[in-house]
Formats: C-alpha cells, structure tokens, sequence
C-alpha cells in the first residue's frame, strides 16, 4: 500500500515535471468549466463559510491578503502591512486605483465597513477574529488599521478573500446584510465579474479587464452537478475542467490517475484530520483507561488503507502531523498508542469492566456518523471490527447530517463519532475549539464534555504568541495532555486531492483550490 | 349539450371542492412531520463554525422557529391560504421564485417521460396483445419485466456510461451546454440533447407498466363480441385494434397513467439529481438535507395539488374516451 502511494506521488512528481520542462506562454481567451456538488446558498461571501459560496464568490471579492501555494502571505488588495511589535496594531496600505466592478472607486471606507458590519458579525470563522478586534480605524482612502484588545496570532490568515472578503459600502449600507438583493448580484473587485446565476444549474462569471492582475480566462464557469461519480464522469469526457477535492469522490482517483488528460494534484496545504470523539461524559469512557484503551484498539493503518484508500496519514497525534511546527514526539501516537490489542485488553480490565462469560465487556458504545461520507462508513465498519476484539460492542449509528449534527453536539447523545475538521490554516482557527472547555449545545464546538483548565490556558495563549518557536512549545505541552487524555483520538490527516484536465495550466497557485483563477489558463 | 357541460362544470366544481380540506390535511400533516423530525435547519444553515447564541436567537427568530408549533403551524396554514409560500431558509428567497424557476424544467422532463412512457408503452402492449405467446410478445414480456425491475437512478447511470461516456453521444448532464451559447432554435435542441438521457430513465419503469397494462386490457377488449362483429363486417385489422380494440381499452391506461403522476415526481428528484437537471425534484431533494423546511412544504404542497388536479383531469377524461360515462 506504501508502495502504491509512493507511486501516485512520483506519478504528480513527474507530471509536474513534465509541466516545468516545457514552460508555456500563457494564452488569453477561453473557459473553464468548475464542478460544484450544490448550489451556493447565496453569493455574499461575507456572511458564510459555505465551500461552494466560497469556490465562486472567491474569483468575485478580494481579502486584503491570499495565501500561496507554500503558505506564505500575498498581496491582494493590501499591498503592504505593518506589526506593531506588541502584535496589537496592523497598517495596511491598500492598493490604488482599484475599482468595484459597478465602477465605483475602492477604499479603506469599504475595508472598515465589511468588518464592523458584514463579515465582524456574520462570517463564521472572521467573528473568532473580530472578537479580538479593538477597532478598525480609516487613517486615509488607501490606508486602514485594525487595533486588537490582545495580540491573535493567526489574524493575517483571516484577512484572505475566504474569511473577511471586501464588500462594497455603497451596495450594502443600511441593509441587512443577509437579505441584500446584491447577494445574488455580487459586485466585486476580483478578478471575474458576476454575469448570471441558473441556480441548480450554473453560475458564470466573466473576465474583469480592470483587475490589477493579468486575467486569461474570458469566462469562469461553476456547473453544479450534485451526483459525485457524474462529477468524475463529466471531467473525463470534458465537460468540466477542474473538481475540486471537496467534490471529488475519493474512489475514482485510482481510474483518473491513469488517464492521461487529466492532471491532479494530491496534499492540498491547508491540512485537515478525521477524529474519533470520545463523549467524556458519559461511564466508562469518562475513565481515562478506557479512551486509552481504544487508542490501542482501533487500527489506525487499517483505516487509511482500506477507509481512505491511501489519501490519508495514518494520524500521529492531537493536532495531526500538517503543522510540522506543532507537531511534538511527546505526543506521537505512534510512541503512545501503537497498536496493541493484548494492552489495549489488559487497560480495559484495569477499568474495572472484565470480559464477561461470553467474552464481552458490559460496553456498549453507539458509533455516529455521517451516512453520505463513503470513507466515515467504511471507517466506522473498521472502528466496530477492532473494538470487537477487545470485546467492546459497538452499534452503528449512521444518520444524515443534520440529525448528525442535534445528536452529537446539541444533544451529544451518543458514545463515540467519526469527524472531519479542517484547520483553516491555524490549528487556532480549526482546532482550538475541539479541545477547549464549552457548553454542550453548540455545533462543531467540543462535543466530548472534555474539560481542562490547564489545556484551556495553554490554547489561550498558543492563539496570543505570534512567535512561531514559542507557539511550537505551547502546542508540544498541550498536545502531551491531550494525548495522554485522549478525549478524542485524531485517526487520520486528509491528503486532499484536485484533479483538472491537463489543458487547464496556472492552477493551484494559490494554497486554496478556489482561489487565483486570474492566473488560469487554457493551452489551446 | 349546453346542460351536459353545466353538470360537468358542476362536477369539476365540487371535486375542487372537495380538494380544499385534502390539501389542507397535506399541510398540517407535513408540517407536523417536519417540525417533529429531527434535525434543526439553524444548525444546518450555520455551517461549520460556532456562532455566538445571540446570533442563533436572533436566526431562529428571524425564521419564526422560536415560537410553539402549533403557533407556527397556525401561521403558515394562513400564509399559505393567501397565497404565500414562505422564504427559503438556506437561499433567503421567496420559495414561490425558487420553485418557479425549476417548475418548467420538471414539467417539461416529466412530460416528455410520461409521453415517451404512453407511446412506447402503449405501442408495444398492442403489439404483443396482437399475437399473445408470439416472440414480440415475449420481447415486450422481457422489457416489461427489466423496466419493472431496474432502479431508476441505476439505469440513469449506465445510459450516462453508454451514450454519454463510451459512445460519446449524448451530454452526461445538466440541461444546457456550458461552452457553447445557443439561441432559438439550436438553444431548444440543445436542451433537446440534454432531455434526452434523463427522459429515457425516468420513462423506462412506466413504459413496462403501461406496456403490461396496454396488453392485458387488450386482451380482454379484444375477445369481446363487438371486435368480432367489427371483424365480421370486414373492418381493416388495423381499424379494428386502434378504433375498437385500442379505444375500450384505453379507460384503465389513462387512469394509471394519472394515478402514476406522484410517482414520476418522486422519481424525477433521483433523476434530476442524477443527471443535474435543474428542476423541482432536485430542489426537494436539496431542501431535505439542508432542513430547508418551508421549501420542503411549499413543493409538497404543489406536487399534492398537481396529483389532485391531475386525478380530475383523468376523470373527465373518461367521460370524452368513453361515450357511456356521463356527469
């Protein structure tokens, strides 16, 4: 199975150098077509995490910065900013002459209204930022400062196009925001203009001659095809160009690595990692032995093999391994917990809960998970056989997302349950808020009842540190905790994959599949 | 003649009525049943991140979902009398627009199923009643059987494999080109081309029916003394099964096909899905994983309405098929 894997990265390898060898111009004119699972519930950006909201408007709005492909921090419509060395203050100079796409002039006015108005109260995953925000003051039409109560490490990744996209002021004062006509006629100043939307059909945009980039494409279409294997279907015979790892079935990439039209990408640089929660609350799993136990149970190999088909890692530990920086050997569960069914037993008989005579435990753990995620289903059937070893009997629990969500975490009904969280670049953005001590009720916030104060010091202050060095020793010392309390145990990191056709070039420029279609082209 | 389409009018008049507390029981009813499923459409809507409480007061508000059940119930029951639909949480639309955007594309798959199905089927089933135990008859036995038998959404994906993948034929999906821009015409056979693949799933299980249905009536209309004599004055064979033998046993045909209406609704929301056609079905379809509750009800709604409009249709069908049915 490594071997195979190590294949499919030499095969990208060698596609890429293939790409690098003959270096093309790039050509104007054109379309690609994108796939999309669903419609995007709106176009407004600013008041939604939603992934297909987020793949169209992307190419609409700007942030004030973007994130390349190595992770490193870009211009957008801030040129440059500034840190004051106390980390509270941040200057951006904005870049001139940028215009919205109705041709009315962009300034730091609009910057500072997005946040106080739109994306400071509305947008998901900007609000954890926001809520840090002192102020947000315009000192000139090109210059805007944004001064924070307490210094937050990953502000600079909330300020991509993604989490705090610009709006324009002029369109959107006095209305709510939620219910703006402008939502489903988006004006922007990104790189593609809006031209019309045939919802359950397709979105098109077109080329915005005013960028401040080069754009090649004249259109960018988003076609949405809600049937996985018609996505893959659609993408071989050309009908579409590009599917994004979100949309693409994890089965088909076998059959699509082979076909020589087709380019992918695989290890997409946000990390994100499936886990096992543990509801802490509730006897035995409140006992330590027992989630430790099931540590050494559970077959963590198995599952990406068979689960994931290899587009995974083997999880190492409570932040996963995609931050290298937070990732400590005194959390590594491969030292920890490897697998060990025999340790795993004699734990469980610790617990105090023995085998009885028919060999098994008084243990009966109902196991909730999404029922349309192929790879959660296989996971969760492998999760059942392994537990089954160590005489723990588990019911599967299958149910739709929405029911998924009342159970788990409003209700948090249930033993144990298969999650994926993506980290949103930060382990601060994403993670944070699995681990630190909450309320029962909110979703996709703690659902374990796992609650320690030391760890809640500790992720306080790895989201406060903006010094990389002194973050990775915060996250070695919380990650020991977490991995000796296992409230939840981490089963895998994704390796996500992209797959376009191979006459689609200057793709994934960006750390985001979505984002820097001005950069795309069509080789004719 | 006058006083015939009097009584007619009266008797549509009255089934009209008698429609007004069966859609008002459709309400209630899956109002209930969605209100007491589990399931919330905030935690649904809210994506991935936590928002503060405030906020999911302030969205349950906005949607009304604070207020007791019955109190909720009460109000859209008096909404929906006057004309109002509701707004979609997921889109923030008026669902009246939503649905209507994608009414014409449903309608015009399902027409083009249910008249695919009605030749198709009716063909074959007098063309095996013709020769009972002949090897067309088997043959449409066989076809029969298969559409019976074959899930929908299965047969969608393997026409999509064979036109749309080996063949290269036809499009895998959706309703209009992406690359090319049609107008007039060559726009409308490019939906054409789309129509085709999805039409051809849907119709297939009621092709079968109509086909075994067609046949067995048939059968029974042929042996009748009438056929004899129509064969005894010399008629021509084909006067004789289309005028005479076709005719009578047209009555339970329609009927079916009517009866079936709900049925090609239900089986259009997995066949738009399959092939992205962007009609109501999909619309339905989508509203359920998202809790999209008055988007829910408000297709509900209308597809109990067609079915109930579509059951009179049927009826006063009969009366211009068959000259002894009076009002």
């Amino acid at each position: 199975m490594t071997t195979r894997l190590l294949a499919l990265v030499l095969t990208v390898l060698l596609a890429a150098g293939a790409g690098a060898a003959a270096p093309a111009q790039p050509q104007s004119g054109g379309t690609a077509v994108v796939a999309l699972g669903g419609d995007p519930e709106t176009l407004n950006l600013g008041i939604t995490t939603g992934y297909a909201v987020g793949a169209v408007a992307a190419s609409i709005y700007s942030g004030l910065v973007w994130i390349d492909a190595r992770g490193e921090f870009r211009p957008d419509l801030a040129t440059a900013w500034t840190v004051s060395p106390d980390q509270l203050t941040y200057t951006f100079t904005l870049r001139q002459n940028v215009k919205w796409h109705d041709g009315r002039p962009f300034t730091a006015a609009d910057v500072k209204f997005t946040m106080d108005e739109i994306t400071g109260k509305h947008h998901g995953r900007f609000r954890t930022a926001y809520a840090n925000f002192e102020s947000v003051t315009v000192r000139s039409p090109t210059q805007v400062v944004i001064r924070l109560k307490r210094p937050y490490a990953p502000l600079l990744r909330l300020l991509t196009v993604f989490d705090s996209p610009i709006l324009a002021r002029h369109l959107y004062e006095g209305q709510d925001p939620t219910r703006s006509p402008r939502n489903n006629e988006p004006v922007g100043t990104g790189p593609f203009k809006f031209r019309e939307w045939t919802r359950g059909d397709r979105v098109v945009l077109e080329r915005n001659p005013d960028y401040w980039n080069p754009v090649y494409l004249d259109r960018l279409i988003f076609r949405i095809i809600p049937n996985a294997a018609l996505r893959v279907t659609a993408l071989e015979v050309g009908e579409v160009d590009q599917v994004m790892d979100f949309y693409l079935p994890k089965t088909d990439v076998d059959r699509l690595r082979r076909n020589p039209a087709i380019r992918i990408r695989l290890g997409q640089p946000i990390p994100s990692i499936g886990f096992l929660f543990i509801n802490t609350r509730r006897a035995p799993l409140d006992n330590v032995k027992v989630r430790q136990a099931l540590a050494m149970a559970i077959n963590r190999v198995q599952i990406v093999t068979q689960a994931m088909g290899n587009l995974a890692r083997p999880a190492r530990g409570p932040f996963g391994d995609g931050f290298r920086w937070a990732f400590s050997a005194d959390a590594d569960y491969n030292r920890l917990y490897p697998l060990n069914v025999e340790r795993a037993n004699a734990l469980l008989d610790e617990a105090g809960v023995p085998r009885g005579a028919g060999g098994e435990r008084p243990v009966r753990l109902r196991l909730v998970y999404d029922s349309a995620r192929a790879p959660l289903v296989a996971a969760a059937a492998i999760i059942r056989d392994n537990l089954r070893a160590v005489g723990i009997t588990v019911e599967l629990q299958p149910m739709d997302r929405a029911v998924m969500i009342e159970r788990v975490y409003t209700r948090a009904d249930y033993e144990i349950t298969i999650q994926t969280f993506t980290s949103g670049g930060d382990p601060a953005i994403g993670y944070h808020r699995i681990y630190a001590s909450a309320p029962p009720g909110t979703p996709f916030v703690n659902a374990t009842g796992y609650s320690n104060a030391e760890v809640d010091r500790l992720l306080g202050q790895a989201a406060e540190v903006a010094d990389q060095t002194a973050r990775s020793r915060i996250y070695a010392e919380v990650g020991k905790i977490l991995a000796r309390d296992v409230p939840t145990l981490v089963l895998f990191d994704e390796i996500g994959v992209d797959a376009a056709r191979a006459t689609l070039r200057g793709l994934w420029t960006g750390a985001e599949a979505r984002d820097r279609w001005d950069a795309v082209w069509v080789q004719k | 003649m006058a006083s015939g389409g009097l009584t007619l009018r009266r008797y549509a008049g009255g089934r009209l009525l008698q429609a007004v507390p069966l859609l008002l029981g459709v309400v209630v009813v899956n109002f209930l049943l969605i209100a007491l499923a589990p399931g919330d459409p905030v935690a649904t809507l809210l994506g991935e991140y936590p928002a503060p409480p405030e906020y999911v007061a302030r969205l349950r508000q906005e949607f009304g979902l604070d207020r007791p059940i019955p109190v909720r119930l009460a109000l859209y029951a008096w909404n929906v009398a006057r004309g109002n639909l509701g707004f979609s949480f997921a889109y923030r639309l008026p669902v009246a627009t939503l649905v209507a955007e994608r009414l014409g594309n449903t309608f015009l798959l399902m027409a083009t199923a249910i008249a695919l199905a009605a030749l198709v089927g009716v063909a074959l089933g007098v063309a095996a009643a013709r020769r009972p135990g002949s090897l067309l008859d088997a043959a449409s036995t066989g076809v029969s059987l298969a559409g019976y038998s074959i899930p929908d959404f299965w047969l969608a994906q393997l026409l999509v494999l064979l036109f749309a993948v080996a063949l290269g034929w036809l499009p895998a999906q959706g309703i209009r080109s992406v690359r090319e821009e049609y107008t007039g015409l060559a726009a409308a056979l490019d939906v054409g081309r789309h129509l085709i693949l999805p039409a051809l799933a849907l119709s297939f299980r009621y092709m079968a029916l109509i086909a075994r249905l067609t046949r067995a009536s048939m059968l029974e209309a042929m042996s009748q003394d009438f056929i004899l004599a129509a064969r005894a004055r010399g008629l021509p064979e084909r006067l004789v099964l289309v005028q005479h033998g076709l005719r009578n046993a047209a009555l339970p045909v329609v009927t079916v096909i009517g009866y079936n209406l709900a049925f090609v609704l239900a089986g259009s929301a997995l066949v738009e899905t399959v092939f992205g056609w962007p009609g109501v079905g999909r619309l339905l379809y989508d509203a359920i994983l998202q809790r999209d509750t008055p988007v829910l009800l408000g297709i509900l709604l209308m597809v109990s309405a067609t079915v109930v409009a579509v059951n009179l249709a049927v009826d006063l069908l009969y009366a211009v098929l068959d000259p002894r049915v009076r009002y």
